[in-house]
């Protein structure tokens, strides 16, 4: 018999009382009147406002969230049409806004950061948990926990003052006298701010949340699992990539997500080193060198000097822009992660 | 006779647990010949096996290397630099007008103590209450508290700004540390609920259900059972949404800016963040060296809150035990 269920509320007492058929039931005065004024007084009270007040406040503080910015971009939506989304013009002169250029900076940023944090991320992870011995792998882990809770503020003048100088004059000469890729990624004049130079910053950035969260997960391996695959017969790197990975791989996904939606949404550190340029000459181009904008900075650089009006409203439009690609990025990370949750119980059940 | 045996290093060795010599010498010149034969099949893979491991470690050692390198030069750039610029009258002081030496950062730390502390203020009650609501309820709305956390925590921070700025700045008609606190808590918010949420869902059921039947009320078990179980989990939660809140600079920018020392709610007040872009932006080597003071400050504080929720996660989770 099951008398309280998970929340605590007693559940079995009052049925019990109603399955006795009425001849059989033995007159104990007040019992029923007791078990009602005990439910009361455990349904009501003082606890349960006071933690549906709590769950009450957050939900209004969400919903006012999204109607405040949602409202407040209506007037940019309603002036642009939906050629607010890929259009590559944002003109004040003109009362021309289109988020092309920024949509592009952000996809790209976000992408070449990823491209150059996950293979070294997921590496080190596999390394400090699987490799390395005890004396190094802990420190090292310890300290790259640490730096993952760095400011990007800090990330952001370390790249605007070291960085963009170094860039400048060492790394974008060298990059853009490479064969092939000089013409078609690195095309174009050194100026140190750049499209480039913000993926590297976000790649530091999300480094040690790559790290930190796929070591969690590796670590999580059930140790008899890699016992298991050393009794067949697998080599160190074997158990690695065909036991050990596999298993953990909805962490790593879940790690990967949650750098992603870090990168998506950066813009301080962004602004900083991006270069900022609103408008693009000769619309898009490839080159990675060239100075550009994500969603993120361009909130930062136009926000302060928009009138109240269309013009502000076609920030907010950015604002919700990016709240909708940052919201779906992360849906998808954590629907990804349930399905593989319940793929991994349904097997273990089996 | 012989078998392959699989050492530890990952090396297949070809044992022979019968010697050629005591087998009679029609079979022996098979089994040579046999064991010739498993010997080149084994020393094939046993190459490939060798080779990929050192080639995984190698590579696997060499991210960790490519890992470090930025990681360290950014915390070892930022001190060297930082060192410099602090003294006594770093903390003590008011910024300068720009051109004149000695300005310091009394106003930011003053109004980043503020701006936070009132901002936790708002959120750690509100977060651990509605965990506690999440502990106690299943259901629609305990789903959509929930899914509304794990949506919060991916919002980019800077949408928090804006949202206070429409909110709280737009009618006041002036910067204030009040909104800049409010969009603070809306970023603490959800990771304090999250944290609390898997701190308190710890404590195991059974406890709590014992203090049930003691005849406990539900407000009680939440008190005595719940809240002390979960402490160490709820106290590393609120310093982690702490040490996030101060690093914030997107949700201080268009609510918060202002040089000026100042201890009011209402008015605009500077913060470390503010501060550090602020001068780091510009061109004077003075305000570059206030920017990189202000940064390291900023860093040890942060630093020094993330290791203070790793001893409390530690020290209580022994104690409990």
């Amino acid at each position: 018999m099951k008398v309280f269920d998970q929340g605590g509320e007693a559940v079995a007492a009052p049925a019990l009382l109603e399955e006795v058929p009425p001849e059989h039931r033995v007159p104990v005065a007040g019992v029923r009147e007791a078990i009602a004024r005990h439910r009361a007084r455990r349904g009501g009270g003082t606890y349960t406002a006071l933690r549906w007040l709590g769950a009450s406040v957050f939900v209004a503080v969400l919903l006012a969230l999204v109607v405040t910015l949602v409202s407040g971009s209506s007037e940019a939506f309603r002036h642009s049409g939906l050629s607010f989304l890929w259009s590559g013009t944002w003109d004040d002169n003109r009362k021309v806004y289109g988020a092309g250029i920024f949509v592009v900076g952000t996809l790209v940023t976000t992408f070449v950061a990823l491209l150059l944090a996950v293979p070294i991320g997921v590496g080190s992870a596999a390394y400090l948990s699987e490799m390395a011995p005890c004396r190094l792998a802990q420190p090292l882990s310890v300290l790259i926990d640490l730096i993952a809770a760095v400011p990007s503020i800090v990330v952001g003048l370390w790249g605007l003052l070291v960085l963009v100088p170094l860039f400048e004059h060492h790394v974008e000469p060298w990059l853009s006298r490479l064969p092939l890729l000089g013409h078609l990624v690195f095309a174009g004049a050194p100026l140190g701010s750049s499209l480039l130079l913000a993926s590297v910053v976000l790649a530091v950035m999300i480094l040690p949340t790559v790290v930190a969260l796929s070591r969690t997960a590796l670590s999580g391996v059930p140790v008899a699992d890699r016992e298991a695959a050393r009794a067949l017969g697998a080599t160190r790197w074997q158990v690695t990539s065909r036991a050990v990975v596999p298993s953990a791989r909805s962490g790593i996904e879940a790690a990967v997500t949650l750098a992603m939606g870090r990168a998506l949404g950066e813009t301080i550190a962004v602004a900083m080193v991006v270069g900022n340029r609103v408008a693009m000459p000769h619309g898009l181009s490839t080159t990675l060198l060239a100075p550009g904008a994500t969603l993120g900075s361009a909130i930062i650089t136009t926000f302060g000097e928009a009138t109240p009006g269309l013009q502000r409203s076609a920030v907010i439009a950015v604002v919700v822009y990016l709240l909708a690609i940052s919201v779906a990025v992360n849906a998808a990370g954590q629907i990804l992660l349930r399905r593989r949750q319940r793929q991994r119980s349904a097997r273990v059940a089996a | 006779m012989t078998t392959l045996r699989t050492t530890d290093t990952g090396d297949v060795v070809v044992e022979e647990l019968l010697p050629a010599e005591v087998l009679p010498e029609h079979l022996a010149s098979g089994a040579a010949a046999r064991r010739a034969a498993i010997r080149q099949a084994a020393g094939r893979t046993l190459g490939r096996r060798r080779t990929a491991t050192r080639a995984s470690h190698v590579l696997c050692a060499l991210s960790v290397g490519i890992c470090l390198v930025p990681l360290v030069a950014l915390l070892a750039y930022t001190t060297a630099r930082g060192i410099h610029a602090i003294n006594l009258g770093f903390f003590v002081h008011d910024p300068t007008p720009p051109g004149i030496p000695g300005g310091g950062i009394r106003n930011a730390i003053a109004g980043s103590v503020l701006i936070v502390g009132l901002g936790a203020l708002m959120a750690i009650p509100i977060g651990i209450v509605a965990a506690l609501f999440l502990l106690e309820r299943r259901g629609r709305v305990a789903t959509i508290v929930r899914f509304g956390a794990d949506v919060l925590t991916g919002v980019p921070s800077i949408a928090m700004g804006i949202f206070a700025y429409a909110l709280l700045v737009e009618p006041l008609g002036h910067f204030s540390a009040l909104a800049g606190c409010f969009a603070l808590a809306v970023l603490m918010l959800p990771i304090v609920i999250r944290a609390s949420e898997s701190a308190m869902a710890s404590v195991p059921v059974d406890l709590r259900e014992a203090a049930l039947a003691l005849g406990a009320r539900r407000s009680r078990v939440a008190r005595s059972v719940v809240l002390r179980g979960a402490m160490a989990g709820l106290v590393t939660g609120s310093l982690l949404a702490i040490a996030r809140a101060v690093g914030e600079t997107a949700p201080l920018l268009f609510t918060t800016s202002s040089d000026l020392f100042n201890l009011s709610p209402l008015q605009p007040t500077g913060s470390l963040p503010l501060t550090i872009y602020a001068n780091g932006t510009q061109a004077f080597p003075e305000a570059q060296q206030i920017a990189w003071g202000t940064a390291f400050t900023l860093l040890v504080l942060v630093l020094l809150l993330s290791i203070a929720a790793r001893i409390v996660a530690g020290r209580l989770a022994r104690g409990s035990r």
